[in-house]
């Protein structure tokens, strides 16, 4: 009989809150915590994880550009109005957490940055769960818009995002002020991923309040690179390197729905098999592979995909091996 | 192809090259020498030069202001001839020696307001530790006149008479002296001086001259960096340094680095020029020391050199190319003592030229000079020396051992590469303070002149105040709006350290974004060599008991700001002995004793060289520390910004 050997861990990632509820002087129904884990994905006899992954259904506040099929006939009825869209998928996949991409401020489109508040004011009435906001990726249009998110949405405890080691003073100052956290994002490179937590937090963002997202890859397309860049991260975590122990946030349905083998339809691969099969399935496969690597937030599309990986950790904290 | 004639001024000459050939390389065809730190790439903006006659066509650049471009001022690198031109090479662009005067020397090396323990005035404690016996000696000699009972030949009676005072079994003496022996001996009465060389093991008698001169006995020790050359002129009989000069390499404008240069060596006529760029250099420095001193050439006997093995190669004329090659083996680490006329070297048409041997390609004789003169090999704990140079070279190890690897840096900390950068001479911005509230500037300089530019200790000041100030943050981006000082350019944000009004040249000397990228590449490129040797040793930085820190600009270093910009180990002050120039201090050790010569061959030989290039860790060594002071703070436990 070989004796298991187990690793005592004495570092543990950073705890971070999002959502406010009444009580705490926001308007949402509940609160969501990330983090807290002492040990490394499901290796309970470890450490303790108190804290289950959770996944955040991603909706625009426009009529998404490139949404393959697949996910057109799961939301093309609400797309019309953003904040059906909202409604639909707190109270028919009954999601926990909502992540909006306000990509109708892009250059390109230029929505109304009153129209785009207005958005954000509505959707605080009319859904109440937590909120992740996150920009268009441009930078000059997110540093106006976003702060302004931050304030109309002050004291809601949103998770706003995302900074960037080159573009990170003006949105930080912004959740500063208004109790909200960060996304941290860097392009798969440790040193940048710490080196933008210290900037960060120089600026006085406690790291309980700064959430990493290290930028994945989906099946097939560099998600090995990214899951060995996560495990590092959470190692240094776990030994310790208080700088760099914040909770990952993953965008995974963002990647997997770009994957040709996600979205190309059955006609065009007959062998490939239906896509209304295989798409949720690369999504889910996807989030498992970054959930063993230490994911706290999946940032998702499709709601088979979802169902499926949230009975996947369901399974992996009732059989607590 | 139609040709043009170019003459520059103020050196009044004039040469014949063909349309469309920049300025720059015609004033290398003609000799002239304009500065270009970037080696013509347009992006150093060094070359200034004035235009009073004819047309150039030139690429835009932002180095040139309006103001600048209004008064025809253009970069030589960029503007091509149109037709018969007239330039004027305004000052700053010529080739100045420095030349450092003892007292000044003295108060350098002193460290000024660096809280460390001083080394230079020790240093001649190290001298002594060397038996005086310089690489040329002069010996007076009374012959008796050969008679009937005392027959034997002139040169066995110059040999009997030599070995009635040394111990010297084996002599040799070239052919030229034997023919002019019989004739010397006899005009001057049987009284001649006799210079003697130690070449290789044995002795030779490099020169017989009629009469007394045995107290006319000159060296000079050399250290050729890559970017910048100190000339030091030695009175071999009293060991007395009579001049110290130190300018730029005048191969910089082929190349910054020892790598470009190399490859500069294998284009036509390359190595050529390359080999006489340096030489040059030498030949005009020694000229200008024995003027100032009155000292006749022919009583120089011997110069002895210390640089990388890239400059030894160049200076030799000895093609470089086989260093950048894997397995990155040169053509010769220990150079025979060789007579200076061989190598270009005007002295004496008989003296000598000697190299300090070199570990390898990247770790040369300068680091070897270095270490003989630290007497690392003599300490029982365990020393670092780090050479913050454009080679960055490093050497951990104590009486049992001893390692070193080359991080490459670059030039920024010796004032080159970097907008406004300069070496440690008359000018330079050497310390600074910021004010964190109303971010003014208090800064002095070298001789307390107006400002010039800023130097390695200046930048390293400036870095770390104006991140105590925020005015940058961690990863050296600008981060202070709204203030006068701060402006854009066409290479990020600057800052202004001094206006105009108050500067040398009038013009508004700045740091910007992409200097402070420099230097931080710099930093990251020795710290992360420092750390792989270290950490490949199975040691920690809290293992080194001292840390010898060297290098052209570390004539001044705040060693608490050194830390806090992530360029030194976070330990304690007093582990850090500041030596200056040891490179130089070590060629002038060997020049003096036949001791340390050998001592150096053995240090050659003993230094293990570790190369940085292979190790894989080390690229993520190197990125971990592009951050002030470095991306992982718990190695920097005491740095709080």
């Amino acid at each position: 009989m070989i004796k298991e050997y187990l690793e005592n861990w004495t570092g543990l990632v950073n705890t971070v809150k999002i959502g406010a509820t009444p009580q705490e002087g926001g308007t949402r129904r509940k609160t969501i915590t990330v983090g807290g884990e002492k040990t490394l994905a499901f290796l309970f006899k470890e450490g303790h994880l108190p804290n289950k992954p959770v996944i955040a259904y991603e909706i625009w506040d426009i009529k998404p550009i490139d949404w393959p099929e697949e996910l057109t006939n799961y939301y093309s009825d609400v797309w019309s109005d953003p904040l059906d869209w909202a409604e639909k998928v707190a109270n028919v996949y009954k999601a926990d957490l909502l992540c909006v991409r306000l990509m109708g401020i892009h250059p390109e489109i230029n929505r109304d940055i009153d129209y785009e508040l207005n958005f954000i004011k509505n959707l605080l009435k009319r859904v109440n769960l937590p909120l992740i906001i996150v920009g268009c990726g441009d930078d000059e249009k997110d540093n106006t818009v976003l702060p302004l998110c931050s304030q109309i949405t002050k004291n809601e405890r949103c998770l706003i995002g995302e900074v960037t080691q080159d573009n990170y003073k003006i949105l930080t100052a912004a959740v500063l002020a208004d109790g909200h956290n960060i996304i941290a994002q860097s392009p798969i490179d440790i040193n940048i991923a710490k080196q933008l937590n210290i900037l960060i937090s120089d600026m006085g963002l406690s790291f309980d309040r700064i959430v990493i997202n290290p930028t994945v890859g989906a099946l097939g397309y560099g998600l090995e690179y990214t899951y060995s860049i996560m495990e590092r991260l959470r190692l240094a975590a776990l030994n310790q390197d208080k700088v760099i122990s914040s909770p990952f946030i993953c965008f995974v349905g963002q990647e997997s729905w770009r994957a040709k083998e996600a979205k190309a339809r059955q006609d065009e691969f007959y062998s490939w098999g239906k896509e209304s099969r295989r798409g949720p399935l690369w999504e889910m496969i996807t989030a498992v592979s970054l959930v063993l690597a230490g994911a706290d937030i999946l940032v998702m599309r499709h709601p088979k995909a979802i169902e499926k990986i949230k009975e996947y950790i369901e399974l992996m904290f009732k059989n607590n091996f | 192809m139609e040709k043009f004639k170019v003459t520059f001024y103020p050196d009044n000459k004039t040469i014949e090259v063909e349309k469309g050939k920049t300025i720059l390389s015609a004033a290398i065809s003609a000799g002239v020498y304009i500065n270009s730190s970037c080696g013509g790439e347009g992006v150093c903006g060094r070359c200034k030069v004035i235009l009073k006659k004819g047309t150039v066509l030139s690429q835009p650049t932002g180095r040139l202001s309006l103001e600048e471009r209004r008064h025809n001022i253009y970069l030589a690198c960029l503007a091509t001839i149109q037709s018969d031109l007239e330039v004027e090479i305004p000052e700053e662009s010529r080739l100045i020696f420095e030349k450092l005067s003892p007292e000044e020397l003295g108060l350098r090396l002193k460290g000024l307001y660096a809280e460390v323990e001083e080394v230079e005035s020790s240093m001649s404690i190290l001298e002594n530790v060397f038996i005086h016996s310089p690489l040329a000696t002069k010996l007076y000699l009374e012959l008796p006149p050969p008679d009937l009972n005392d027959k034997i030949s002139d040169l066995e009676r110059l040999y009997r008479e030599i070995r009635k005072r040394h111990q010297i079994p084996i002599m040799q003496t070239g052919l030229a002296n034997i023919r002019r022996l019989g004739e010397v001996l006899r005009s001057s009465n049987w009284k001649v001086t006799v210079t003697l060389g130690k070449r290789n093991g044995t002795v030779e008698v490099v020169l017989i001259e009629p009469g007394n001169t045995s107290k006319r006995n000159y060296g000079f020790a050399f250290d050729i960096g890559t970017t910048t050359i100190y000339g030091q002129l030695i009175d071999l009989n009293t060991k007395r340094i009579l001049s110290t000069k130190v300018t730029y390499n005048k191969q910089a404008v082929f190349g910054p680095d020892v790598i470009t240069r190399i490859i500069y060596a294998q284009e036509e006529d390359g190595l050529e020029k390359l080999h006489h760029a340096v030489v040059d250099v030498m030949n005009e420095m020694i000229q200008e020391c024995i003027r100032e001193h009155s000292i006749d050439l022919n009583d120089v006997s011997c110069v002895l050199c210390a640089g990388n093995t890239t400059m030894i190669h160049l200076l030799l004329k000895i093609d470089p190319s086989y260093i950048r090659r894997e397995p990155y083996v040169p053509t010769a680490n220990f150079v025979p003592t060789i007579r200076a006329a061989e190598a270009g070297i005007k002295i004496n048409p008989r003296g000598l030229l000697s190299c300090i041997p070199g570990v390898s390609s990247y770790v040369g004789g300068d680091t070897v000079a270095g270490v003989l003169s630290c007497g690392i090999e003599r300490e029982k704990d365990l020393s670092l020396l780090i050479d913050i140079g454009t080679n960055g070279e490093v050497v951990l190890g104590n009486r049992d051992f001893l390692i070193s690897c080359a991080a490459s840096a670059g030039p920024a900390f010796e004032g080159s590469g970097v907008s406004c950068g300069m070496r440690a001479s008359s000018g330079a911005i050497q310390k600074v303070k910021v004010n964190p509230l109303n971010y003014e500037v208090k800064f002095s300089t070298i001789g307390d002149t107006k400002p010039k530019g800023i130097c390695g200790s200046g930048y390293i000041d400036i870095i770390a105040e104006m991140l105590k100030a925020k005015i940058i943050d961690k990863a050296g981006k600008i981060i202070l709006k709204d203030h006068f000082r701060i402006r854009d350019s066409d290479y990020g944000k600057e800052f202004v350290i001094a206006f105009g009004n108050s500067t040398l040249s009038g013009q508004d000397i700045i740091i910007n974004e992409s200097d402070i990228e420099n230097i931080k590449r710099a930093k990251a490129a020795i710290f992360a060599g420092v750390s792989i040797l270290i950490r490949h040793m199975g040691f920690d930085f809290e293992d080194i008991k001292k840390i010898f820190i060297a290098g052209g600009f570390g004539n001044y270093l705040d060693i608490e700001n050194a830390k806090l910009i992530g360029l030194l180990p976070d330990l304690e002050n007093t582990r850090y002995i500041f030596v200056g120039n040891s490179s130089l201090a070590g060629a002038r050790q060997v020049l003096l004793s036949y001791e340390a010569m050998k001592k150096a061959g053995e240090l050659a030989s003993k230094i293990t060289y570790f190369e940085l290039s292979v190790e894989p860790s080390y690229m993520e060594e190197y990125m971990a520390a592009l951050f002030f002071p470095h991306t992982d703070s718990l190695r920097f436990p005491n740095i709080k910004i």
